[in-house]
């Protein structure tokens, strides 16, 4: 059984029909990436997967239980995190306080002394290189900086699988590059990913799968080489021709 | 806090304990400072609400049930000093239940709720004539009775109160401190800035908000109680008035929100100017300090008193350290 399974899920935001019945399934320690135009229903269908919206239709499965309509705290505790497009830090907290809170208030792995739980949140802005940052207040960070903390804050909940929107998009190649490594960094840890990227070329050096969702619906589903050359795929972002 | 906020804040501290002797043990401006301390309270209660992120416009709910709550209690013949303890904890209660309603509110509903909230307290206290005493109220709240380890006249004199009141402030100013410092400061926090993204992290908002309102409503329901017991008599148009909602919100917001002592020190300055040098002088713009105040706060001044201060040195380690938000 795949570690996350979606099954008929569909959304609807009153006559909008944002996902019609998608299948998703996400083997243990794989990278699946998720493509798919503007509007396509790739962060509806992350709200579903993080709690954040009730799926109108469909059930989802994590480990093996059900998680539909549980609330986020609930799905984040059995080892969902996620990070956002357009980073959402607690900007008037430090760097510091921003990683603690999921380090205290996770309930998986719960770590009780302090003085542990602090140096786990050190540990966190060292690997994502925000040491030297821990005092600052988070609306002081550059825009890459604040995507490598919503990383932070995501591993924070100790996850077992981790929705990563759109880590490199806005970012410079340097940015980007720095994105692969954290990916390939992510995956030797045993982490499984389902990544939302606009990038074609970031996500075929680090996706084992690809999926691609066009007005709501899976168009196409294997390995990067496949799906980038899938005429399906070309037509989805590039329209057909008239 | 700098070093100059400190020496600052134990210069208020020790006149605030050297005040009675200093006064001459003057009533009438021991009365005064005692109610300046209560609304101290008041507005760190209502800061410490604030600081996880709820507004409130009904603090006069919490107020007002922990003031009724120690005058019926010390009225059925208990000892006045459990009448002050129940209130604490009735105004928690009080506070707790409407807390449950920041479930489906927030933001401007919440705080309207929450005023709608002190009209229905108000309303029940009017017409439950049998047990408030409705319109009129209850009277002859008797005064607290002597502690045989308290040094204090508290029967007769205005100091024994004075004390309680100083007491409470420094009381809510401490486990505000303590809060900030503690992962319920960092829930606190986390709640107000981004809910939603504290939820991914493990954290259900709810019980945190309603552990927020149920802290706050306790120190308010304290302070109702002394303030019935300070002026013996309770009556709804009284307890249950806005004043005792909108003053708090004043208090704190001049004195900068999120701060451990501004609220009090703004309170402290802006009671007792209004009452000082206003209400003897011009009694129709007594009340003049607060507005002023408020669009001080609007214009010029977001941060409150707290932020002509020089901003302290970050310190990120919670548990050892101050936090940004509770260091002024």
């Amino acid at each position: 059984m795949a570690l996350l399974e979606g099954q008929g899920l569909s959304m609807a935001f009153g006559g909008l029909l944002a996902l019609r019945g998608v299948d998703i399934a996400v083997e243990e320690r794989q990278v699946v990436g998720l493509l798919g135009p503007n509007g396509s229903g790739k962060t509806t269908l992350f709200n579903i997967l993080s709690g954040l919206l009730h799926p109108t239709a469909g059930e989802i499965w994590f480990g093996g239980t059900r998680v539909t309509n549980l609330r986020p705290w609930q799905i984040s505790r059995l080892g969902i995190g996620r990070t956002f497009q357009i980073a959402r830090p607690f900007v008037h907290s430090t760097v510091f306080d921003n990683v603690l809170v999921g380090v205290t208030f996770r309930s998986r792995d719960h770590v009780s002394r302090g003085e542990d739980r602090r140096r786990e949140a050190e540990r966190l802005l060292a690997t994502v290189g925000l040491a030297g940052k821990a005092s600052a207040l988070a609306h002081t960070l550059s825009l890459g900086e604040r995507k490598r903390l919503e990383l932070a804050m995501a591993l924070s909940t100790r996850p077992t699988l981790l929705l990563l929107d759109e880590l490199a998009s806005g970012l410079s190649p340097k940015g980007r590059e720095e994105v692969v490594r954290f990916y390939g960094q992510l995956k030797e840890r045993g982490l499984t990913i389902f990544a939302i990227e606009h990038s074609f070329r970031v996500l075929a050096r680090v996706a084992d799968r690809l999926l691609v969702l066009d007005q709501g619906a899976i168009v196409a589903d294997g390995r990067p080489e496949q799906v980038l050359g899938s005429p399906r795929v070309v037509t989805a972002y590039l329209g057909e021709e008239e | 806090m700098p070093r100059r906020g400190w020496i600052g804040t134990s210069l208020v501290a020790a006149a605030l304990l050297l005040f009675p002797p200093l006064s001459g043990f003057h009533p009438y401006y021991l009365y005064l400072v005692s109610t300046a301390l209560l609304f101290g309270t008041l507005a760190t209660s209502w800061n410490l609400l604030a600081y996880a992120g709820q507004i409130s416009f009904g603090h006069a709910a919490f107020f007002g049930l922990g003031g009724y709550t120690a005058a019926l209690v010390s009225l059925s013949g208990l000892s006045p000093w459990l009448a002050l303890a129940l209130g604490g904890a009735v105004g928690a209660s009080g506070a707790a239940a409407i807390g449950m309603a920041s479930a489906r509110l927030s933001g401007a509903s919440l705080a309207l709720g929450t005023l709608a909230y002190t009209e229905i307290w108000r309303g029940i206290a009017h017409n439950w004539t049998a047990v408030s005493g409705g319109g009129a109220g209850l009277i002859g709240i008797p005064p607290l009775t002597p502690l045989p380890w308290l040094p204090l006249d508290l029967a007769r004199s205005r100091t024994g109160s004075y004390y309680l009141a100083l007491a409470f402030l420094l009381l809510v100013i401490a486990v505000f401190w303590g809060i900030l410092r503690s992962r319920l400061g960092l829930a606190f926090a986390a709640v107000r800035e981004e809910e939603e993204r504290a939820s991914l992290l493990g954290v259900h908002p709810l019980p945190w908000k309603v552990l927020a309102f149920a802290l706050s409503g306790f120190f308010s329901g304290l302070a109702g109680g002394l303030y019935v017991n300070m002026v013996r008599v309770v009556e709804p148009d009284l307890i249950f008035s806005h004043y005792f909602s909108i003053l708090p919100l004043v208090m704190a917001t001049f004195g900068g929100l999120g701060t451990l002592l501004g609220p009090a020190l703004a309170a402290l300055a802006l009671y007792l100017a209004s009452e000082l040098l206003l209400h003897p002088y011009i009694p129709a713009f007594h009340q003049l300090p607060y507005a002023l105040a408020l669009i001080v706060v609007a214009l010029y001044l977001p941060g409150g008193l707290a932020g002509l201060l020089p901003s302290p040195s970050p310190l990120p380690k919670r548990g050892e350290g101050e936090t940004r938000h509770g260091a002024a």
